[in-house]
């Protein structure tokens, strides 16, 4: 994972690049992540890594299933994948790019997860108080997980903040056992 | 220990009560690869060098790789429930160890856990593992000796309160002998000790703490016990640790004492690590910070002045010094001392003790090669009467070295060589030493004189250990008093050489040997 991570850093920083100076981001970020979804998928990931396909021929099926959100400028970015056999990092591409759109756009996505769905009052709060505290535009991803018995997870990226009742009393068995 | 249920749930209860767990916002990732105790995490972006990482299980782990998307952590104990997907998080600390005056007669491990089946460690105190050595402004030089109690140690490689010496050698040398000597020659005298045991076989340990236990030299040291059985990770912290349960003493105004046993398993230990991190391999396939890591650790080792432990205790103890004296200690393959390893330590240290395979095995133990051994520092620090009596020593043993080689022809060699070399053989007999027999000032004054001045010359040099023997059982019956006065203030003028010489006079009047 750290690795292809790796690999694609620089890829998705090209994109990135040619995407803000066309004023294009949120065409690119789309094709990135349909991309991404496609060259996962079980029909089509063992057409990497088999020999009587070229690469060339997988990134022209990725462009064409991908239709009407790609253009020249996006082809040829699959097709310089497929030349150096990356096309299996397309999903962490998509996944820097998105997250230099965040930073470059001033939001952040965070996710929530709670016992009982939040009202918009609840939200409103949960936005405001993290927007002081990452210090920019909170994207919301709610969710719910009745297992945490109380309170709620937020993550932002690799912060996370546990205030739930199973995170609690996770903590009060360890420092019982411990002593 | 019995305690009832009652106390049990009491204690539960109020633990309970007590317990704080406000939500708290921590850096999380996730484990991607575990081999050999060496973990790969994503994520962890705001990871610090060297902090722990708090692994499922109640189990720690030390960042020690930061890179682009990935922390290469070291896990501390046991790694085996830890497996793929885990969560680690971040806490925000530097790995501590508890410090303090509990821990003495204790055996711990890497972590400062007791190990010895004698409960938890009494400590309130503790300390991070990873300290930065004191600066020069707060240093003080070497001038207060180590006794080791071993006449060829304390006469020619004499050593000083916060001198890093090292004790160099092959395999069975004498060179944990030399050691454990000397934790138990610091009985009663203050010095506090502590013995780090890297990579050593359980058996071993156990045979020193039992010998230090018999000779009453536990209630004075620490042993941090990182054996060959436990994870690199804990060989490879197991001096960090040591060294801060040193610190401890030297900070507030008092002198320590601490021994690595051995410095050349604390290399592998590390070059096991940092191979696994995926490290460049160099030289020996060491690391390239492989200096750095004997450097930063043998540089604690150090005298300071009165105005840090001043500062340090918040002005509580005024008016003394606090020091850590380095041991470590090296083995040698095949007495390669142009090694990696052992020149790196050579070069860090203040001398070394060079102990000899030939020399032992031809019964001369302590196997100190005379030599090669030198003590930078430690001159400054010597008692008087030790070094006033134990320059003529090793003037008398260089020039036996240089005459050795013609002693087969004894007949054939005028007067004046002829006596240099049999003063040169019975000053190398006056040097052997039995273990764990240390001798007092006094008693090493009293034996160094006798030799120095001639009083062994007719002495044949199959009874010279006789003679000394006998010597110093005369002094203690008669003179008991004299020798404790001259080890309590080791000086060394005519009169004191007066009363030596009569004493020797009267014991060889006697002719009891």
């Amino acid at each position: 994972m750290a690795e292809k991570t790796t690999i694609a850093r620089p890829y998705a920083r090209a994109a990135f690049e040619i995407a803000s100076a066309e004023g294009e981001l949120r065409a690119w970020s789309e094709m990135l992540v349909a991309a991404g979804l496609i060259v996962n998928d079980p029909g089509v990931k063992p057409l990497l890594t088999n020999p009587h396909v070229t690469p060339e021929q997988v990134a022209g099926l990725v462009a064409d299933i991908c239709g009407k959100l790609v253009n020249k400028d996006r082809r040829n970015f699959l097709l310089l994948l497929a030349e150096s056999y990356r096309l299996n990092v397309l999903a962490q591409i998509a996944e820097i790019f998105n997250r230099l759109r965040a930073e470059a756009e001033n939001v952040i996505d965070v996710d929530i997860t709670s016992v009982v769905p939040l009202d918009d009052k609840r939200k409103k709060a949960f936005a405001s108080a993290l927007k002081k505290r990452l210090g920019r535009e909170v994207n919301l991803r709610c969710a719910t997980d009745r297992s945490l018995i109380g309170g709620a997870i937020i993550r932002a990226e690799d912060l996370v903040i546990d205030g739930s009742v199973r995170g609690r009393m996770e903590k009060l068995v360890v420092d019982i056992v411990s002593s | 220990m019995a305690i009832k249920a009652s106390e049990i749930s009491e204690l539960i209860k109020n633990r309970i009560k007590d317990f704080q767990a406000a939500a708290e916002a921590r850096d999380v990732g996730t484990v991607v690869t575990v081999t050999d105790g060496i973990v790969r995490v994503h994520g962890l972006q705001d990871a610090c060098y060297g902090e722990m990482l708090e692994f499922p299980g109640n189990t720690f782990g030390m960042a020690l790789n930061l890179e682009q998307d990935s922390v290469g952590a070291v896990v501390l104990g046991d790694y085996k429930h830890i497996s793929e997907g885990d969560t680690v998080k971040t806490t925000g600390r530097i790995l501590e160890v508890p410090v303090g005056d509990g821990l003495l007669g204790r055996v711990v491990d890497a972590l400062g856990n007791s190990i010895d089946g004698k409960g938890p460690i009494e400590s309130d105190h503790s300390e991070a593992i990873e300290k930065v050595a004191p600066g020069v402004i707060t240093r003080q030089s070497v001038s207060q000796p180590v006794q080791t109690g071993l006449k060829s140690i304390d006469s020619m490689v004499p050593i000083g309160r916060g001198q890093r010496e090292l004790i160099i050698g092959d395999r069975q040398t004498g060179k944990t002998a030399v050691a454990i000597d000397t934790i138990i020659n610091q009985k009663g005298k203050g010095i506090k000790c502590i013995y780090v045991a890297i990579g050593q076989k359980n058996s071993s340990i156990a045979n020193v703490v039992r010998k230090l236990e018999a000779e009453g030299a536990m209630e004075h040291t620490i042993v941090v016990a990182a054996a060959a059985a436990d994870s690199a990770t804990m060989q490879f912290i197991a001096p960090y640790s040591g060294c801060s349960m040193g610190e401890y003493f030297r900070d507030i105004g008092q002198d320590a004492l601490i021994i690595y046993d051995d410095l050349t398993k604390h290399a592998w230990a590390y070059r096991q690590v940092s191979l696994l991190l995926r490290r460049p391999p160099g030289r020996e396939a060491y690391p390239g910070d492989v200096f750095y890591l004997h450097s930063r650790l043998l540089e604690r080792s150090a005298r300071v002045n009165v105005a840090y432990v001043e500062k340090i205790t918040d002005g509580k103890v005024k008016g003394q010094t606090g020091s850590l004296t380095g041991m470590p200690i090296i083995e040698t393959q095949a007495g390669d001392v142009s090694a990696f390893i052992p020149t790196n330590v050579i070069s860090i240290t203040d001398g070394q003790i060079y102990l000899e395979t030939d020399l032992f095995n031809a019964g001369f133990r302590p196997a100190i090669n005379a030599g090669l051994s030198v003590s930078r520092v430690g001159g400054a620090a010597q008692t008087t009467i030790v070094k006033k009596l134990g320059g003529g020593i090793r003037l008398a043993l260089a020039q036996y070295r240089e005459l050795a080689a013609f002693a087969q022809f004894a007949s054939d060699l005028d007067e004046a060589t002829r006596k240099q070399l049999e003063r040169g053989q019975r000053v190398m007999e006056v040097m052997k030493q039995k273990q764990y027999s240390p001798m007092s000032v006094g008693e090493m004054g009293l034996t160094l004189f006798a030799v120095n001045e001639g009083f062994m010359d007719d002495v044949d040099i199959k009874k010279v250990q006789d003679f000394e023997n006998a010597l110093q059982a005369h002094a203690k019956a008669n003179h008991g008093e004299t020798l404790e006065k001259i080890s309590a203030n080791g000086d060394y003028d005519d009169k004191v050489a007066d009363t030596l010489k009569s004493i020797v006079d009267e014991f060889k009047s006697t002719g009891a040997y």
